[in-house]
């Protein structure tokens, strides 16, 4: 055991007092600082202003007044269309676009006589105006304000719009003839329309979340970010302890170190020694990471939303991942000579690795679907699968916990003794590298 | 004297067995087959402790597979071993000593961390590791490069350092896989010592080598082995006796003297000129003292001496017996002699 821990406290050591590791553990704070107070500002929706001519038909003749009033200042319809456009954004919950939507368009109004030649007008769509650029050709329908007699529907309008053009300014012209639609009708039929904005009108409310240590107001979108944080920890230390075996492991086989080690120690000794030392190399990185998390979440008063024991569950789902997917790293690194040749192997690995990328998000929307079942079942992907569902929000019950922990284990027993076979072989094997019916061979023979 | 693991033991007290008669390494019957090339073929070897073998043959002979099979690095498929007293070398490898053929070091690790961190692999618990570390360094001829990074070193010096390692922790019994190659002269009789001063130390020693005069230098045993057989296990003194050339060698005081006479011995088979002299074969059974006497009654020489049989010749004979070509033996010899370029065996 002491020659175990030997070999474990020098990859340790050689790994973690380097400054590329050093480096390495700082990139996802300073990545997530960066996007925190930067992106913000390199990817944010700039206050966006809707510019420019409409060309509108109007053979009901209302319409057109509606709208004209709705976008000059100062005017009743104007303050009352203001109202609508920030009440809809607010029921939106806050989305980019709308919210620029909020912002009253600069809608020129091009009338066009109700005979006119639409297919004449269209080409209008195509001279460009750089100042006040033509954004849309409105043809209201004759019935859009009054049903035809004998009807009770009402009509629409048609809207032709140039190519390449900024979905938000569509929108906003979309948004300023519906509202306008809706305008002249009630007008028509009597109604005061800033009462029935009134009327219809409900604001959003913030929500309450109660638990056991009291209420708080609910935090948007923390029930769906929480497994991402919890997968994205998971996968980090999973495929940078993983990575960090195969090259260890490729390059003491390339330097000849491997045998000088083998004199000493057993092969079984030898990864059991690295194993060790890069799952303590992973647990001190992921510890960092989570007490950073925890640090963030106590400083916006979140730290109450946190259970417990979803740190617990992620040690233990990290180490059923990290034997599984670590041993077998080990194995390829044993089995070839250089990186170049891990390539071949690394394939199907990278593969599970990044699944839960792609079961992310049909996981946390529904945790107790049949794919979250079979995911959370099947290893090495069971550990992301069990631990994206544990930090949902309807989280498994504890039988399917257990399942897929003695599963899990199961797992890591069977990669252990296909790697150790293939790592007892492969290390003192040099030349053409094996294919995957060799490894097959070489776990057969051993 | 070096504490392993908390526990004192004498350097060179042995723990004799009925079962395996006090041998360091024996092998019975070990096989080694890689695919279909047999490496090594039902081979018995038995070393006794105390021992100074050397392990020769050419480039791919199975000397390294053999090796590997002692330290229980690779396993046989066939065949029974023992080492030092135990069924694997798993269970002494804090008393075996190893030099593979192919040396290698962590390059970024400085040379004192290496051979600490190697030490105490073996079960070194010297608390002045440090101290003996530096004493061993400077006893290779090497001061002052315990801070240094590996990389930073030759590649003789590295191979001294790695020959530190191999005996930083007095090891029983002490295998060297071709350790002398890929050395200058000085840095070559510098080791050459140092495998001499283990042995008197008591170390059982076992070193492969391609280069038959190193093993003729060295050994006091010698074992050949040729695609993956073994063809001679012998001390040399028996060796020289069994394959005695029957020939003497002299070279006349005067340039062109008359050796007529000395074809006209009734010891002598024939008489053969040689580079810078002559080569006198003896008729079987001539006694080599009366011929050397009679030798020099018939022609004043300056120098005379029996043939000694050297490995090589040994070892060729051995291989080809006499089916062999003659460019075959040459390069077989030329290899032997260390003039071709040494690859793994």
């Amino acid at each position: 055991m002491s020659k175990i821990w030997r070999i474990a406290v020098r990859e340790f050591v050689a790994t973690v007092f380097t400054k590329a590791f050093i480096i390495g553990l700082m990139v996802l704070p300073v990545m997530l600082a960066l996007g925190f107070l930067v992106g913000p500002r390199l990817f944010g929706d700039r206050p966006f202003a809707v510019e420019g001519q409409v060309a509108i038909v109007d053979p009901t003749g209302e319409v057109t007044g509606e709208l004209r009033d709705a976008l000059t200042d100062g005017t009743p319809a104007a303050g009352l269309a203001d109202a609508i456009r920030r009440g809809r954004a607010d029921v939106a919950g806050g989305s980019a676009i709308v919210e620029a939507l909020a912002a009253r368009p600069k809608l020129t109004l091009i009338e066009r006589s109700v005979g006119a030649d639409i297919e004449r007008e269209k080409a209008w769509l195509g001279i460009e105006e750089p100042d006040s650029p033509h954004l849309a050709l409105a043809v209201i329908h004759a019935n859009a304000v009054e049903p035809r007699p004998g009807e009770t529907t009402f009509g629409s309008y048609d809207l032709y719009v140039p190519p390449n053009q900024d979905t938000r300014a569509e929108i906003a012209v979309h948004q300023s003839l519906r509202e306008a639609i809706v305008s002249a009708r009630a007008r028509t039929q009597g109604f005061d329309r800033a009462r029935l904005n009134d009327l219809m009108t409900v604001p959003r409310v913030q929500s309450v979340t109660v638990s056991g240590d009291g209420e708080r107001n609910t935090v948007g979108g923390f029930n769906f970010i929480l497994p991402f944080a919890f997968m994205l920890l998971l996968f980090m230390s999973v495929m940078g302890s993983g990575q960090g075996l195969l090259t260890s492991t490729i390059e003491e086989k390339a330097s000849r170190v491997a045998e000088v080690l083998l004199s000493a120690v057993s092969p079984l000794q030898l990864m059991a020694g690295k194993l060790l030392g890069h799952m303590g190399i992973s647990l001190l990185a992921m510890s960092l990471y989570i007490g950073l998390g925890l640090l963030a979440l106590t400083s916006f008063s979140l730290f109450g939303l946190l259970e417990p024991m979803l740190i617990f569950y992620l040690f233990v789902f990290f180490l059923l991942a990290f034997f599984t997917i670590g041993t077998l790293m080990m194995a390829i690194g044993a089995a070839v000579n250089e990186m170049r040749e891990a390539q071949a192997f690394m394939t199907p690995m990278m593969l599970i690795i990044m699944s839960p990328w792609i079961f992310w998000t049909p996981i946390s929307r529904d945790p107790n679907s049949t794919l979250a079942l079979v995911v959370s079942f099947l290893p090495p992907l069971s550990s992301f699968g069990m631990m994206l569902r544990l930090a949902s929000s309807d989280p498994p019950p504890p039988w399917q916990i257990a399942l897929s922990i003695a599963i899990g284990i199961a797992a890591v027993v069977g990669a252990l003794w296909v790697a150790a076979k293939v790592f007892r072989i492969g290390l003192l094997m040099f030349g053409k590298p094996p294919n995957f019916a060799t490894l097959l061979r070489w776990i057969r023979a051993a | 004297m070096i504490a392993r693991s908390g526990r004192f033991r004498p350097v060179g007290s042995y723990v004799l067995n009925a079962a395996n008669g006090g041998a360091a390494v024996r092998l019975s019957g070990v096989t080694k087959t890689f695919g279909d090339t047999t490496a090594v073929e039902a081979l018995d070897l038995t070393i006794p402790r105390g021992g100074l073998y050397g392990f020769i043959g050419p480039n791919g002979a199975g000397k390294t597979t053999s090796i590997r099979l002692i330290m229980s690095i690779l396993f046989a498929d066939s065949g029974e071993l023992s080492v030092l007293g135990h069924k694997s070398a798993l269970e002494a490898k804090d008393r075996i000593g190893y030099l593979p053929e192919e040396r290698g070091v962590y390059r970024k690790m400085k040379i004192g961390a290496y051979l600490s961190y190697i030490a105490r692999l073996k079960g070194v618990e010297d608390r002045d590791l440090a101290g003996r570390i530096r004493k061993l360094i400077e006893r290779v001829g090497l001061f002052g490069v315990e801070n240094k990074r590996c990389e930073d070193l030759s590649k003789g010096m590295l191979q001294k350092i790695q020959f530190v390692a191999a005996i930083i922790h007095e090891p029983d019994l002490l295998i060297l896989d071709e350790p002398f190659s890929g050395l200058d002269p000085v840095s070559m009789r510098q080791l050459r010592d140092l495998v001499v001063a283990e042995h008197r130390r008591g170390a059982t020693i076992l070193f492969s080598t391609h280069v038959m005069p190193q093993a003729e230098e060295i050994c006091d045993h010698v074992v050949m082995i040729h695609r993956g057989r073994k063809m001679l296990d012998d001390p040399v003194s028996a060796i020289r006796r069994r394959y005695d050339p029957r020939a003497i060698v002299f070279e006349p005081l005067q340039t062109g003297a008359d050796v007529g006479r000395v074809r006209a011995l009734p010891e002598v088979e024939s008489l053969t000129q040689v580079d810078g002299g002559y080569e006198v074969l003896l008729r079987p059974g001539s006694d080599p003292a009366g011929a050397i006497e009679r030798l020099t009654a018939a022609v004043p020489v300056a120098r005379v001496e029996l043939k000694r049989p050297r490995l090589e010749d040994i070892f060729v004979q051995i291989v080809n017996e006499g089916r062999g070509t003659t460019q075959a033996d040459e390069s077989l010899r030329a290899e032997l002699q260390g003039v071709t370029a040494a690859g793994p065996s």
